[in-house]
C-alpha cells in the first residue's frame, strides 16, 4: 500500500513540470519540502526546535550570489558548495548551543536568521538592502540551463536524495543512536552514543539540506535579498514539520503539501470578492497559527506517523481476534 | 556631555521597557519551564487597547488600566492553550505559544489593521543632569522598577508567591502538598499577560508601536531574560539596562538604530558563554 502511494506519487511528480506552465510553485514546493525533510529529522530526534531554518537557507543563497555575481566563481561549482557551507554554519551554530535546553537553540538559529538578514540590509558585499541581482543561470561545463524546467528536475532530484539519505540515515547504526537518544538521552549516553556528536550530525545535515535549497532558489529567482529570507517563513517550515511528523521520514514532503494547498486554499479565498484587503494577511497568519496549535494538540505525532499507526492497528487488531 | 547624559536616560527609560517584558518571560519560565513566544504580542496588545479605551471615552489612566487587565486575561487564554493539555512537553509548549502568536497578529489586522499605533501619553519633558527627558520615558522606568520589586515581594513573601515558586522548581513535592501546578502555570501567563500589557501601554506613547513589533520585542526581552538565566528578575533588569544602554549609545554616536540586532548579539554571546559553563540545571 505504502509502496504504491510513493510510486505514485514519484510519477505523479515527475509528470508535473512537463504540464505546468510555470515552474515556480513546482521549484518552490520541492525546495521546501528539502528543507522541512531535513528539519524535521532534526526536530523528531534531537527533540528541539530550530525557529530560524532560514538562516541556512540564506547561507545556501548568499554563497550562490556572492559567489557567481561577485567572485565570478563557475555556477555549479556555487551550487556545490552552498551545502556545505550551510552544514557548516549549522554546526557552528549548533556545537554550543545544541548543549543547552532546547529553547536556547530555537532562539538562537533565529538570532543568526535575524543577524544575516541585518547583514544582507546593510553591507555592499551582501546587497547592502537592495539585493544581489544578475545571478547567471545554472550552467555544467558551457552547455547552460535555459528551460526552467531542469530547475524543477534539480529540485526533485535533490529531494529524492534528501529522503534516501534521511531513510538511510535512520537505519544506520548511526541511526539507532539517535532514535535511542530521542527516547532517553542518559540510557543512550549510557550506552555509548554520543549524545553531542549526534544531534550535532543531524543539524548539520539539515542545515545542508537548507543551504542546497536557498541556493538552488537563489539560481531560479535569480535574484536575494534580506525580503527572501523572512522570519515568518522559517515559522512556517516548523508548521510543516509538525503537520507532517517530525521524525518520519517522508513527513516533510506530506507537511509541506498539505500546508501548500492549505495556503492555496486560504489565498482563493481572501481573493474572492467582497474579502477586505487584509483579508490576505489575516488568513495566512491564522491559516498557519490555528494549523500549528490544533496539531500540537490533536494530532501531535503529525499526519505520516499517526496514519502509519492506524495502519498498524488495524493489521493488527483482526490478528489478535483471530488469536 | 549632556549628549551622553541624554543616551544614557533614553537607554534607561528603554531598560525599564525590556525588564518588564522580560520579567513576564522569566515569570513564565519559572512556574512552567516554557519559554513563551507570544510574549511580544502582549505588548502589541497593550498598546492598540490602550488607544481603543480611550477612543472608546475612557479617562487617561482608567483606558490604561483596563488594557492591562485585558491582556492579562488575553495571557491566561494563552496559557490555557500552551499548558492546559496534562503532560505538554515545555518544547511543544513553546511551538504552541508561536502558533497564538501567529493567531494573535492574525486577530490584530483584523481588528486594528497593519500601521502603527501612538496613543497619547504623558505630555511635558523632565530637566535632569543637563539633559531633557520626555516624562513619559521616566514614567516607564519607574513603574518597571516598582513592578519588579512587587514581583520579587510577591515571590518570596506572600502565600501564593511560596507556591508559584514551589511549583516551579518540584512539581511533583508540589502537588503532594496541594498545590495546583496547573492553576500556578495559568497565573504565571496571566501574570506574563499584565506585564507584557503594561509594558505596551506604557511604551506605545514614545515608540510607535505595530503588528510586527512583536519579535522584536520578545527577541529584545529575551535577551534580557537570559541574562538572569531566564530565572531572576533582577538579574533580567540589569541585562536590560545593558541592552537598553548600549542600544541608545550605539544608536546615538554610530548612526542608525540597531536595538534588536545588538540584543540579539547579546543573546548569541550571553547563550555560548553559559554552554561553556553550564551547571547541572541548565544541562538537559
Amino acid at each position: 500500500m505504502t509502496r504504491i502511494v510513493i510510486a505514485v506519487a514519484a510519477v505523479a511528480a515527475t509528470v508535473a513540470p512537463l504540464l505546468l506552465t510555470d515552474q515556480t510553485f513546482f521549484v518552490q514546493t520541492a525546495l521546501t519540502a528539502l528543507i522541512v525533510t531535513g528539519l524535521s529529522l532534526f526536530m523528531g530526534y534531537a527533540g528541539q526546535a530550530s525557529l530560524g531554518q532560514g538562516a541556512f537557507v540564506a547561507v545556501g543563497g548568499l554563497t550562490v550570489a556572492v559567489g557567481t555575481v561577485t567572485l565570478g566563481i563557475p555556477p555549479l561549482l556555487a551550487l556545490i558548495v552552498a551545502p556545505v557551507l550551510g552544514a557548516l554554519v549549522a554546526a557552528l551554530v549548533g556545537w554550543p548551543l545544541l548543549r543547552l535546553r532546547g529553547h536556547y537553540l530555537a532562539f538562537g538559529s533565529l538570532a543568526v536568521l535575524l543577524i544575516i538578514q541585518t547583514v544582507m540590509a546593510t553591507a555592499p558585499l551582501f546587497g547592502a538592502g537592495v539585493g544581489i541581482f544578475g545571478i547567471p543561470p545554472l550552467s555544467v561545463a558551457g552547455l547552460v540551463v535555459t528551460d526552467q524546467r531542469v530547475y524543477s528536475y534539480v529540485a526533485l532530484a535533490a529531494l529524492a536524495a534528501a529522503l534516501v539519505v534521511c531513510h538511510n540515515l535512520v537505519r544506520s547504526r548511526f541511526g539507532r543512536g539517535i532514535r535511542a537518544l530521542a527516547g532517553s538521552e542518559s540510557a543512550a549516553a549510557s550506552s555509548g552514543v554520543p549524545i553531542l556528536r549526534s544531534k550535532l550530525t543531524v543539524f548539520a545535515v539539515a542545515g545542508g539540506f537548507a543551504g542546497f535549497a536557498g541556493a538552488l532558489g537563489a539560481f531560479f529567482t535569480p535574484y536575494v535579498s534580506q525580503d527572501t529570507y523572512p522570519p515568518f517563513a522559517s515559522f512556517g517550515y516548523v508548521v510543516m514539520a509538525v503537520v507532517g511528523g517530525l521524525g518520519s521520514v517522508w513527513g516533510g514532503v506530506v507537511g509541506t503539501l498539505a500546508l501548500s494547498l492549505w495556503l492555496q486554499v486560504l489565498s482563493a479565498l481572501s481573493a474572492t470578492p467582497g474579502m477586505p484587503a487584509s483579508a490576505g494577511p489575516i488568513l495566512q497568519y491564522a491559516g498557519y497559527g490555528i494549523v500549528l496549535v490544533v496539531f500540537l494538540l490533536f494530532v501531535p505525532r503529525g499526519i505520516v506517523p499517526t496514519l502509519a499507526g492506524l495502519r498498524l492497528q488495524r493489521r493488527v487488531v483482526p490478528a489478535r481476534a483471530g488469536g | 556631555m549632556s549628549d551622553l547624559a541624554t543616551y544614557l536616560l533614553s537607554g534607561l527609560a528603554l531598560a525599564g521597557s525590556f525588564a518588564l517584558v522580560g520579567s513576564g518571560i522569566v515569570v513564565v519560565y519559572r512556574v512552567t519551564h516554557v519559554l513563551n513566544f507570544a510574549q511580544g504580542s502582549f505588548v502589541v496588545f497593550g498598546a492598540f487597547l490602550s488607544q481603543t479605551f480611550r477612543q472608546l471615552g475612557l479617562p487617561p489612566g482608567l483606558s490604561e488600566l483596563a488594557a492591562v487587565v485585558v491582556v492579562g486575561l488575553i495571557g491566561l487564554v494563552v496559557g490555557a492553550v500552551a499548558i492546559g493539555k496534562p503532560g505538554t512537553h515545555p518544547m511543544t509548549s513553546l511551538l504552541i505559544t508561536l502558533g497564538m502568536s501567529l493567531v494573535a497578529a492574525a486577530a490584530i489586522i483584523a481588528i486594528w489593521g497593519q500601521n502603527p499605533v501612538s496613543p497619547a501619553g504623558i505630555s511635558g519633558t523632565v530637566q535632569l543632569f543637563g539633559a531633557e527627558i520626555e516624562t513619559q520615558r521616566l514614567v516607564t522606568l519607574a513603574v518597571a522598577v516598582v513592578t519588579l520589586a512587587a514581583m520579587s515581594l510577591l515571590f518570596t513573601r506572600t502565600d501564593i508567591g511560596r507556591a508559584l515558586t514551589a511549583a516551579a522548581s518540584n512539581p511533583r513535592a508540589a502537588r503532594l502538598v496541594g498545590i495546583d501546578t496547573r492553576a500556578m502555570g495559568l497565573l504565571s501567563f496571566t501574570i506574563a499577560g499584565v506585564l507584557g500589557g503594561l509594558a505596551g501601554v506604557l511604551i506605545a506613547p514614545t515608540t510607535a508601536v505595530s503588528v510586527t513589533s512583536d519579535l522584536p520585542f520578545v527577541l529584545s526581552a529575551l535577551a534580557a531574560a537570559v541574562f538572569g538565566g531566564l530565572r531572576s528578575p533582577w538579574m533580567t533588569f540589569v541585562g536590560a539596562l545593558v541592552l537598553g544602554v548600549t542600544g541608545q549609545l550605539v544608536a546615538g554616536y554610530a548612526n542608525g538604530s540597531y536595538q534588536t540586532q545588538i540584543a540579539l548579539i547579546m543573546m548569541l554571546a550571553i547563550m555560548i558563554a553559559r554552554s561553556r559553563s553550564f551547571t547541572a540545571e541548565e544541562a538537559k
